[in-house]
């Protein structure tokens, strides 16, 4: 389940930034895209058959750059990058649910939270990713990493 | 036909991101109305005149499937095209959308996507200027 998961997770990540926030990543991590410092998080958890949820960081200039695109206005305010961090997250999430068995059925999706350096830092420590991946940007790079409470192989034989 | 369009979502980004999908469609547009929720599409519904709705699944105060049974009832909007737009997976929920008469589009979704989905339930087609 896990490839699947994180192949998923690559898929619906791509689609989302291409689709939803017009940008396009590049292939190759450079020096200054692996060094650069924390822009903004977020999170959205989920509730069903199984429990967990989803952590996007992003780094360098890339939310801004987001944001700047979708609403096509260079001075984005801190709220409104906020939102748009949310909005992503919470449609990767919805993306993915449906790989962890019954098509989705059942599952509930909360609202995106924002989180500061602290917050993610202590959420980060509540378990390790069933998936994750990063994407770079010329401005910048996001890593997403999607988390299922308690032991997924233990869960799926009680299935 | 240029069509007039409202927009349902308490999200400002994702209102702003589906009016960007709208504009790259290359459908033809006329004037595009913005709702926070479905009781304020509503009332959109009753001032403007309004070809489609674009409605999010998932918002305060009044839902898009209450907002959708709502049309459905009315004399006015019971065959209004609607398409819902949404991250919802769950396949019992996108049956009942389908059931109200709506179309479901799931995000993340292209140009290309909203276009065919709208082109198949209005009818209109880039070629319409007017």
């Amino acid at each position: 389940m896990k490839t699947r998961i994180k192949k998923a997770l690559e898929e619906a990540t791509v689609s989302t930034f291409e689709d939803i926030c017009f940008m396009y990543p590049v292939p190759e991590l450079k020096d200054i895209q692996k060094n650069m410092k924390l822009e903004a998080a977020a999170e959205v958890k989920y509730r069903g058959n199984f429990n967990g949820k989803l952590i996007i960081e992003t780094r360098g200039d890339l939310l801004s750059a987001i944001t700047a695109n979708i609403l096509s206005d260079d001075f984005p305010s801190s709220q409104q990058k906020n939102d748009a961090l949310g909005e992503i997250a919470n449609i990767i999430c919805g993306n993915i649910v449906p790989y962890l068995g019954r098509g989705g059925k059942g599952y509930k999706i909360q609202s995106p939270k924002s989180l500061n350096k602290n917050e993610l830092s202590e959420e980060k420590k509540q378990g390790t990713p069933v998936a994750k991946i990063t994407l770079n940007f010329d401005q910048g790079r996001a890593d997403i990493k999607f988390f299922v409470d308690g032991d997924l192989a233990v869960k799926e034989k009680k299935r | 036909m240029a069509l007039n369009i409202l927009v349902v979502d308490d999200s400002s980004v994702m209102r702003s991101i589906i009016i960007k999908t709208l504009k790259l469609s290359g459908i033809p547009l006329g004037d595009i109305w913005e709702a926070q929720n479905g009781e304020e599409g509503l009332r959109l519904l009753q001032e403007k005149w309004i070809d489609l709705a674009l409605v999010d699944i998932h918002m305060p105060v009044m839902d898009g499937e209450e907002m959708i049974r709502h049309l459905r009832e009315s004399d006015q909007y019971s065959n209004l095209p609607v398409i819902v737009i949404s991250s919802e997976s769950d396949p019992g929920k996108i049956e009942m959308i389908h059931r109200q008469g709506a179309t479901f589009i799931h995000k993340p979704f292209k140009p290309e996507t909203l276009k065919e989905v709208i082109v198949a339930i209005t009818g209109v087609s880039h070629e319409d200027k007017d």
